[in-house]
């Protein structure tokens, strides 16, 4: 049969965002593939250089809409190491824990959409989406908003939990870990999912090594790297998680890694309220005058749900002198050229979706 | 670890093969009178990280590509030289991946020239 | 109506409300979606065979129409009856795949097209077991008739005398009007819309049409011939019978809509002739030796 070149995207039900992929296809099998982004490009590292530190969160938090607290944290962390700011102990315990619930949120979100990638009507979506909010009220009360909280502060967060919201989360929380167990039977008892999922799109230790991913799809493939474990931030190394490692690396690895790192996460956060202890957690207020830092360099990596986050800020006076992200889907993504080889046309979607990607984050 | 342009390929697969195995970015800092190149490599098993640090003239921006020994240096090279003007050597020219067709010229040099929209801003 | 039941039934299983805006209970919402389409501004396809791609849809709707037209809703409610109404059944629907190809194909659009070539993939894989199961059923009434189909269920449905078939019917009966999860064609997470991509807004209603009737035909053929037509307890009229039959029956077809995944159009050719062909040409001799030898 002859070749056939496809546009898959800008606009596709499938691309999770605005991604063009060209795919030359040999009947329903997938020749080679090549993506093009950059329709979202906006230039934020340029953006953040014209602005004050404390200006920055926001578009920090635009880049990946899903987990946005992430990214914030980690501009706000590379901040304070270029100030020499020590963040307050209970600040970090809090940090942590909305970080782990964002990270669940982002979960919870990536089992949505597999399920529609695999041409199921949005029933797993609309599933997932519903306790997705479940999460997003908790951190809406411990930050007053839903999507963008914008709640680091330099040294602290900009103000402490609510009193009740320890007895409230862990109500959540076991109503997530019962709805986790839920889709775990509903999809895996499904002859369909693992006909779909199982063997396919592998990736092996070495090349997933040599292509640089990081995150869920790092760890599927049997690499045992969490920036939480290796490189321990915060009060990580005080509490008690495991990062989940599968070997396989298919499609069905890295589906079930996410959902294992959601109940380590539920586990995560129990043990945090646990050993919290009580204190002050406000951080300085925003109007103040950051301390002039000129040419300090610091480099802060952090584990995002999606993989790893590193900034490399160099310091000026009031403003970042020069601002770079690493941003794990970018990377990531990179990896469905390699992935793509020899799929079929359905796979390649189910394989996308594997990968998680936020198009915010791959353009900056 | 500072390095000069002449020795960074063979420093590269030095790195790699001492158990360097994972690149986390390459990136560049533009310093006005100089511009750094940035490779980012780091070792799994050891937990250790080390920094290249390349430093280029205005005048004369190449570096050498590494993608023999890491193939994720790849879209982090196009970013690198779109972003920099950076040019990379011993590569086949490719499309532009972030910015638009025609391309604007280093766009996080100090010198890139702001449209008339943003000056308010 | 059937739209807005299984409109319904999704939001259930979704938590969510569903339409409940138009009319009583939203009941009049595919009615609205009908007029907002037909009031749209329609496409002219550069690509397209405007001919082929302007009538293959029409006659895809009248093909249904004229299928529902020759089953038997009632003794005396039925357009023909004649010796060979189901087999003539069968030659009209079987032409649906090739008038989606026709229609995929002349489109000009690349998915349309690799939908146009995946719906001749799937015809090859249930079309034949689904004969195998009729031939069955004929050898049961001994004729095509469908009246005398009907007639010989008042021992026994046809669903207990062979389950087998039965399962194998609905299953490729499901494959041929595209529900999930055999709706490869128009795999909205792969091709887009497949052969309905660059469907004028008009069009696209009557492929909503289109789609609602088939699950009719297809869910009152299924009663017909295997949970016995009118057939039932007397103080009920025979046609409410039948109606209540063809809802349960789509009801099914609903549910699974809303919990299966897509399968892959190669895994389907493999169940079709690797599971199904065997299975119904078992079906096919074990009715043989119980019912005729």
């Amino acid at each position: 049969m002859s070749i056939t070149r496809i546009n898959i995207g800008p606009i596709h039900p499938s691309t999770h965002g605005v991604m063009r992929l060209v795919a030359d296809i040999d009947g329903d099998t997938i020749e080679r593939i090549e993506p093009h982004i950059g329709f979202l490009h906006r230039g934020v590292e340029k953006l953040t250089e014209t602005r004050m530190y404390m200006q920055n969160p926001p578009y920090m938090e635009k880049l990946d809409y899903l987990a946005p607290m992430s990214y914030d944290e980690a501009y706000v962390a590379a901040v304070e190491q270029a100030m020499g700011i020590e963040v307050k102990e209970r600040a970090m315990y809090i940090r942590v824990i909305l970080l782990e619930l964002q990270r669940i949120a982002s979960h919870l979100f990536f089992i949505g959409t597999i399920g529609n990638d695999l041409g199921q009507m949005f029933t797993l979506f609309m599933w997932a989406y519903m306790d997705r909010d479940k999460v997003l009220d908790l951190l809406q009360e411990a930050t007053g908003s839903r999507m963008f909280y914008v709640n680091m502060r330099l040294g602290g967060l900009i103000s402490d939990l609510p009193p009740d919201f320890e007895e409230r989360a862990l109500n959540t929380l076991d109503y997530i870990e019962k709805r986790v167990r839920e889709y775990e039977l509903f999809i895996e008892k499904n002859p369909v999912f693992k006909e779909r999922m199982k063997n396919i799109g592998i990736l092996t230790p070495e090349k997933a090594i040599d292509l640089g991913v990081t995150g869920p799809v790092l760890r599927a493939s049997g690499v045992q790297y969490d920036v939480r474990k290796n490189l321990p931030y915060y009060v990580y190394d005080k509490l008690h998680f495991e990062t989940k490692i599968l070997t396989r690396g298919d499609n069905f690895s890295r589906y079930k890694v996410r959902l294992l790192e959601m109940r380590e996460s539920i586990r995560l956060i129990k043990t945090a309220f646990k050993t919290m202890p009580t204190g002050d957690a406000i951080g300085m207020p925003v109007k103040l005058r950051s301390p002039p830092t000129k040419n300090k360099i610091s480099i802060v990596s952090r584990e995002a749900p999606k993989g790893e986050v590193m900034m490399y800020l160099v310091a000026d006076d009031q403003k970042p002198y020069r601002l770079s992200i690493r941003s794990p889907n970018f990377i990531n993504l990179t990896a469905i050229t390699h992935l793509a080889k020899g799929l079929r046309m359905a796979d390649l979607f189910a394989t996308l979706g594997t990968l998680d990607l936020v198009m915010g984050c791959v353009d900056r | 670890m500072k390095i000069k342009r002449e020795e960074l390929l063979q420093k590269v697969s030095e790195m790699k093969t001492a158990g360097y195995s994972y690149l986390v970015k390459i990136t560049a800092v533009d310093y006005v009178d100089h511009v750094t190149a940035l490779y980012f490599l780091r070792d799994i098993d050891k937990r250790k990280d080390e920094i290249l640090e390349v430093e280029l003239m205005p005048a004369d921006l190449w570096v050498p590509t590494i993608m023999k020994d890491y193939t994720s240096a790849d879209w982090y090279e196009r970013e690198m030289s779109e972003m920099f003007d950076i040019s990379i050597k011993g590569r086949k020219a490719s499309r532009l991946l972030l910015e638009k067709w025609d391309g604007l010229s280093g766009p996080l040099r100090k010198s890139f020239a702001w449209g008339e929209d943003y000056k308010s801003m | 109506m059937f739209g807005w039941i299984e409109r319904k039934i999704i939001a259930k299983a979704q938590y969510r409300h569903g339409p409940t805006y138009v009319g009583k209970y939203g009941i009049l919402q595919n009615f609205a979606d009908l007029v907002k389409l037909f009031s749209k501004a329609s496409l002219d396809l550069d690509n397209a065979d405007s001919i082929l791609y302007g009538t293959a849809l029409p006659i895809l709707i009248s093909i249904t129409i004229f299928t529902v037209l020759l089953l038997p809703i009632f003794p005396s409610l039925q357009a023909t009856n004649i010796g060979f109404g189901l087999l003539l059944v069968f030659v009209v629907i079987a032409f649906m795949p090739i008038m989606i190809f026709l229609s995929g194909f002349a489109s000009g659009n690349k998915f349309a097209d690799i939908s146009a070539q995946r719906s001749i993939l799937m015809l090859l894989s249930y079309e034949i077991p689904l004969m195998l199961v009729i031939a069955a059923i004929g050898l049961i009434s001994k004729g095509y008739n469908l009246q005398n189909i009907i007639a010989m269920q008042s021992n026994a449905y046809y669903i207990v005398l062979m389950p087998i078939g039965f399962f194998i019917f609905f299953i490729a009966m499901l494959a041929e009007i595209e529900r999930p999860p055999f709706d490869l064609m128009e795999a909205d997470s792969e091709l887009i819309a497949g052969w309905i991509t660059d469907m004028s807004p008009a069009y696209y209603a009557l492929v909503l049409f289109l789609d609602y009737s088939k699950v009719f035909m297809s869910s009152l053929l299924i009663s017909i011939l295997f949970l016995g037509g009118w057939l039932g307890p007397a103080p009920i009229p025979g046609v409410v019978w039948l109606i209540i039959k063809a809802i349960i029956i789509a009801v099914i077809a609903v549910i699974i809509r809303a919990t299966t995944f897509r399968m892959r159009i190669d895994r389907i050719l493999r169940m079709g002739w690797l599971i199904l062909i065997p299975l119904s040409l078992i079906n096919l001799i074990i009715t043989y030796i119980l019912f005729v030898g």
